[in-house]
């Protein structure tokens, strides 16, 4: 790197390569520290806790992992989700994340470090990042050089669409996901390197490692046979390759079934059939290349030409019968929803209702990544100039990967990675490119045959370049930080505001209701609420949902939306049908906290009557005759009589919420609502954080006869 | 043994130790213990006052005894009425110095069903002469909430049963008693003349010549809104660290005992009126040591944001308020947690060492406590330990405690104790010895582990441990 040269100056006494080494270590500890520390913005504004929702399901599977041990996590039934059909846990998760923070902590507690098993969960993510840093620059490093390694190394520390799912207390998935995904890259590009089987059964091993954490695995099992298939098609096929794909192929996919989640879908679903195909395409075309050496041209013509027609037809014969058949399973709702991004929203409502399956804008794109966006043609320019095998992965990871963002928000991820490898590569050339203009002429004669000595000012534009590059490169590190201070580092549990004089204030509620929750209901209490909450009162409060974030059961979820869209008497019903005692409301009409469950009501309405039993259920009913959705007086009639609004809005119409407004005035609607003097009959107010976000209700028993 | 104890103490806990002691060693073998109701004595007079207006009953009675015998006394009995024989907490008697005054339950042949405790005087009383003794005590759960459930907004009303005369083995030649309420809403009380009321207290006697083991029923009903928290758990951690530092955390199950909240719970009608919700408890007051720092509190679910603490004086006030108001029925948990200096509470001469911290500390005004659990960590190395305790509790059996650096465990002392109130809040005293030649282990671990970390890496990069020289050892 260019830092090299100008040190050697001050190190005398240390040999060159001496420091060499010591700068790489120096500037990849370095950034793997940044990585871990600028993800402690939570940590140190709030307190190391749990963000979000899918987190407290990972976090409460953890808990139960590391007190109860692997076999019973392994059987486990749960009990409290989804009642009354239970969920079972052991078979539907992807165990990585819990195994890999229960090794560490009792790693910990065998060394005496008496951490609690909270504060690993919390940290997990920014610790896989540092890893992920390292890993970053080894791939790097194979693919181009050591300086574009470290260079990349650095950008990954700070890269904005990585730390968005990587903070201090994301305990999700995907924090150990992207290690696992690069980890297997390194191991892949090695193995084409080297065409060892050893590097290829490490390649198999980390995939392992990748599917027991991710379900994005298969993003990654297509991308590779994607690559050989390109190397076939380059006609860079060989022994090497060869090894590396049968070997990955063989031992990663019985190891990849072994996740009882998985199962046997790498044999039977269709997205794994590209893997299974260009294993056999592998073999087949090895196999031709040994005839092709044994045999005349002739005879080969003609054995080739037999063997291509009847594998083709029975291959064909084969998908077709198993497709009928039902041994190949069609592909599921949120494959579509990659190759189309209008299926999900015209078929699948619980699909399209989550956020991040949203496709994403452009301008997240340079939210995310900033100075990628532009290095990144850049650095596939560089990966284009000198052709390896490896450099045609990276192209093709690159592209499709920029395919597959532009589809789902939630795969920016995906593509963070690839961004900050290729950025790095063309930051790394340009720079060397350059710097090595801005040193005084070296006389070197048998160089001078070279277009060099045509450029006039060469130092000149080469400082100029070397600076507008270091501008951006700076503006980069404020851009990150600033991105993942203000956008990616509030924990969602708690919410903050600034009041009129500047003093923080802390809105608490939803542990405030949890908590009452786990305090003051009975143990076995059934909750029915949206499912976005489901996890976290399973995890917090330690009760009985209905329904919950796994959205697993689309006609349960639909039921709970039906009684949420119903009237006061029908919601009794199915409240009665579904054994509920507890029913729980997100209202932020009082403190304009904006994702309530009202803001989301429309999609309640729309999974509520997706399903046979709510076909009653019509979102146009919901609308004004103009087709506004409102919740003042305009508001159509039963919009304003049904369950959600009335557990909403129950006794709100006598709070004045702003000066110079009415009562009853709706911060978020920013409208006075149109249903203001009722009593709910089927429901008591059971509890009411303090600034009403969490309202809970409890459902009465059914009256006494002949009262 | 109690000599030699003592022989260290300062002067002025000598006494009290060989007290605790002594009445530890005789509540231990109490069941033995068998006394005669003495005819010789009298009880001139009673005033006594009983204190209502807390969630707690507090009685304090000055009792007058008369020697009508011809022999020196120098024990005398108290006796607990039936009514309250369950819920007493905490008894203790004065002498007119203002000092305390021995007690050792004890039982007394025919009167089996009732409670005793002996009272061994400092100065006897001679034949004829008689002496006024203060006898405190707290009896918890001795309110009962009437009606049982009320609505959130309701006032709380309770029923307090008792004794209507002072109970004793002895003849009381006149007797007055004061009954507190710190309200006028009284909805009934008993009424044996002569009674008066006056402003929140009523006045009961002045009744004369009330024979032995009178029994009769004083019943009051009236409105009491203090906050009835009841600590069901607690449990305290002391981590003793010789490097300056002791770490106090205790883990607190509340609940409110008062009458129970039926019916819905309106927070628009809790914001909107001040007075809503009277028996609630919205926040209450902790008082730690002066020198308390780091404070915390938190619960399973994270930190608990509401809380603000006050440095006085004498003490560290904090006012807590849980998640959410109390109503009566609903529950919380939580945890407190802070650290003290440790020059205030060990004393060392040499490798000798005595700590001195309260068996519990203050949680709320007025408070009962339900089941104490405290465990004293003390440094890895310690040993001969000796512990005593300003009253009798329970012993529980020592355990071993892992944490940062650790190879043997650091020893964990533990004990137990139900039914606690304010007036337990005593130190207990625990002498370990420590050589502190082992308070270099820890530091030297660290040394010696990184040591050798870095000759691995020294050995690794100097040394070829490859099988094979592969062909190609640069690509470029």
């Amino acid at each position: 790197m260019t830092a090299d040269v100008q040190s050697k100056a001050k190190m005398p006494h240390l040999s060159s390569d001496k420091q060499l080494t010591f700068i790489k270590l120096a500037v990849l500890s370095m950034a793997a520290i940044l990585s871990f520390a600028t993800r402690l913005f939570s940590v140190l504004r709030f307190e190391s806790v749990i963000h979000e929702f899918d987190p407290y399901f990972n976090y409460r599977t953890t808990r139960y992992l590391t007190e109860e041990g692997f076999y019973n996590f392994h059987n486990w039934f749960d009990d409290r989700a989804w009642y009354p059909l239970g969920r079972i846990i052991g078979g539907t998760i992807y165990p990585g994340l819990m195994l890999t923070s229960a090794t560490l902590y009792n790693i910990m507690q065998f060394l005496n470090i008496t951490i609690d098993i909270r504060n690993v969960c919390v940290f997990l993510a920014p610790f896989f990042s540092s890893l992920t840093t390292i890993v970053t620059y080894l791939l790097t490093k194979e693919l181009k050089d050591e300086g574009a390694g470290l260079v990349a190394a650095a950008m990954i520390a700070i890269v904005p669409g990585y730390i968005s799912r990587s903070v201090a207390g994301s305990y999700d998935n995907e924090g150990i996901a992207i290690f696992c995904m690069l980890l297997t890259y390194y191991f892949w590009i090695k193995a084409i390197n080297t065409g060892t089987i050893l590097w290829a059964t490490m390649t198999a091993l980390a995939y392992f490692y990748m599917v027991s954490s991710w379900g994005g695995y298969v993003f990654l099992i297509n991308l590779i046979p994607l690559h050989v298939l390109a190397l076939i098609m380059l006609g860079r096929f060989s022994s090497r390759v060869y090894v590396a794909y049968s070997t990955l192929y063989c031992v990663g996919t019985i190891l990849s079934m072994q996740i009882s989640f998985v199962g046997f879908q790498p044999v039977q679903s269709s997205e794994h059939m590209l893997a299974l195909g260009v294993f056999g395409l592998c073999q087949l075309y090895a196999f031709t290349q040994y005839l092709r050496e044994r045999l005349s041209p002739q005879n080969f013509e003609l054995l080739f030409k037999a063997l291509v027609t009847t594998l083709l037809a029975t291959l064909g014969t084969a998908t077709v019968l198993f497709t009928v058949t039902g041994k190949i399973s069609p592909w599921t709702g949120r494959f579509y929803s990659l190759l189309d991004p209008s299926y999900a929203k015209n078929h699948i409502p619980i699909i399209a209702s989550v956020s991040e399956h949203q496709p994403t804008s452009w301008s997240s794109f340079y939210f995310d990544l900033q100075v990628l966006v532009f290095l990144f043609p850049a650095g596939l320019y560089f990966c284009f100039t000198r052709i390896t095998d490896a450099n045609i992965f990276i192209i093709l990871y690159g592209v499709l990967s920029i395919y597959f963002a532009g589809v789902m928000v939630r795969l920016m991820l995906v593509l963070a990675p690839v961004m900050c490898i290729v950025s790095g590569i063309a930051a790394s050339s340009l720079l060397s490119l350059h710097v090595k203009d801005i040193e005084p002429k070296v006389d070197k004669p048998e160089k001078k045959k070279k277009h060099e000595n045509n450029l006039v000012f060469r130092s000149e534009v080469g400082a100029l370049f070397v600076c507008v590059l270091g501008c951006l490169l700076v503006s980069y590190v404020f851009h990150c930080t600033w991105v993942t201070s203000e956008a990616y580092s509030s924990p969602s549990i708690v919410l903050s505001a600034r009041a009129h004089d500047g003093a923080r204030i802390i809105f608490d509620d939803f542990r405030e209701a949890y908590t009452w929750l786990k305090m003051n209901t009975p143990e076995d209490a059934k909750v029915m609420s949206w499912w976005d909450y489901g996890y976290q009162i399973t995890a917090m409060a330690n009760r009985t949902v209905i329904v919950d974030n796994n959205t697993w059961n689309n006609t349960h979820i639909s039921r709970v939306g039906q009684a949420m869209a119903s009237t006061e008497d029908k919601a009794y019903e199915i409240m009665r049908e579904l054994d509920v005692d507890y029913v729980l409301v997100i209202f932020g009409g009082l403190v304009g906290y904006s994702s309530d469950d009202i803001n989301k009501f429309l999609w309640m309405v729309r999974i509520g009557g997706s399903t046979d039993r709510g076909a009653h259920i019509r979102e146009a009913d919901y609308y004004t005759p103009s087709g506004e959705f409102r919740i003042d007086a305009d508001g159509s009639n039963t919009l304003l009589n049904c369950l959600m609004y009335k557990m909403s809005y129950y006794k709100f119409g006598l709070v004045y919420t702003e000066g110079g407004r009415p009562p009853g005035f709706d911060r978020v609607r920013g409208a006075e609502i149109g249903n203001k003097d009722f009593n709910l009959e089927v429901l008591e107010e059971a509890y009411t954080t303090e600034h009403w976000l969490v309202r809970i209700y409890k459902v009465k028993p059914l009256p006494n006869r002949g009262v | 043994m109690i000599v030699k104890m003592s022989s260290e103490i300062p002067a002025r806990n000598k006494m009290r130790i060989c007290v605790v002691y002594l009445l530890f060693i005789f509540t231990i073998c109490g069941s033995t213990n068998v006394d005669t109701v003495s005819s010789d004595i009298k009880i001139k007079n009673v005033d006594r006052i009983i204190d209502c207006s807390s969630q707690l009953v507090k009685t304090t009675s000055k009792i007058t005894l008369e020697n009508s015998g011809k022999a020196p006394i120098k024990s005398f009995l108290l006796a607990i009425e039936n009514v309250l024989k369950d819920h007493i907490s905490f008894l203790g008697v004065k002498d007119s110095h203002n000092k305390d005054l021995r007690l050792i339950e004890t039982t007394v042949k025919g009167y089996d069903y009732i409670k005793f405790y002996r009272v061994e005087l400092k100065d006897a009383i001679n034949a004829g002469s008689s002496s006024i003794l203060t006898a405190e005590s707290v009896f918890t759960k001795a309110l009962q909430p009437y009606p049982t459930a009320i609505t959130q907004q309701e006032d709380q009303l309770v029923k307090f049963n008792g004794n209507l005369y002072f109970f004793s083995p002895y003849y009381v030649i006149s007797q007055k008693t004061n009954v507190i309420l710190n309200t006028k809403s009284v909805e009934s009380f008993t009424k044996v003349k002569p009674f008066s009321q006056l402003d929140g207290t009523l006045i009961f006697g002045t009744y004369s010549n009330i024979g032995p083991f009178t029994e009769k029923e004083l019943s009051v009903h009236f409105k009491n809104n203090s906050p009835f928290l009841t600590v069901t758990r607690v449990e305290r951690l002391i981590e003793v660290s010789h490097w300056g530092n002791i770490a106090v955390e205790e883990k607190i199950e509340i609940e409110h005992t008062g009458a129970k909240l039926s019916g819905p719970f309106s927070r628009y009608h809790y914001q909107q009126d001040h007075h809503s919700g009277p028996a609630s408890v919205r926040s209450y007051k902790t008082l730690l040591p002066a020198s308390a720092a780091d404070v915390y509190y938190r619960d399973t679910n994270g930190n608990i944001s509401t809380s603000n603490m006050k440095v006085k004086k004498d003490s560290v006030e904090l006012d807590l308020r849980p998640r959410y108001p109390l109503f009566g029925g609903w529950k919380t948990h939580y945890t407190l947690g802070y650290n003290v200096p440790s020059y205030e509470y060990v004393y060392h001469s040499g490798n000798e060492y005595l700590l001195k911290m309260r068996v519990i500390d203050h949680i709320v005004d007025d408070m009962q406590v339900d089941e104490l659990v405290t465990k004293v960590i003390l440094p890895e190395g310690v040993h001969n330990i000796k512990i005593n305790f300003p009253y009798s509790i329970t012993k529980l059996p020592d355990t071993l405690h892992y944490t940062y650096l650790d190879t043997q465990g650091r020893p964990v002392i533990s004990f137990t104790k139900k039914n606690i109130v304010e007036n337990h809040i005593q130190d207990f005293q625990l002498r370990y010895t420590f050589p502190t030649i082992i308070m270099l282990r820890e530091p030297l671990i660290v040394v010696g582990s990184l040591y050798a970390l870095f000759l691995c890496v020294i050995i690794y990069v100097r040394l070829d441990f490859s099988i094979h020289k592969p062909e190609h050892a640069h690509k470029d």
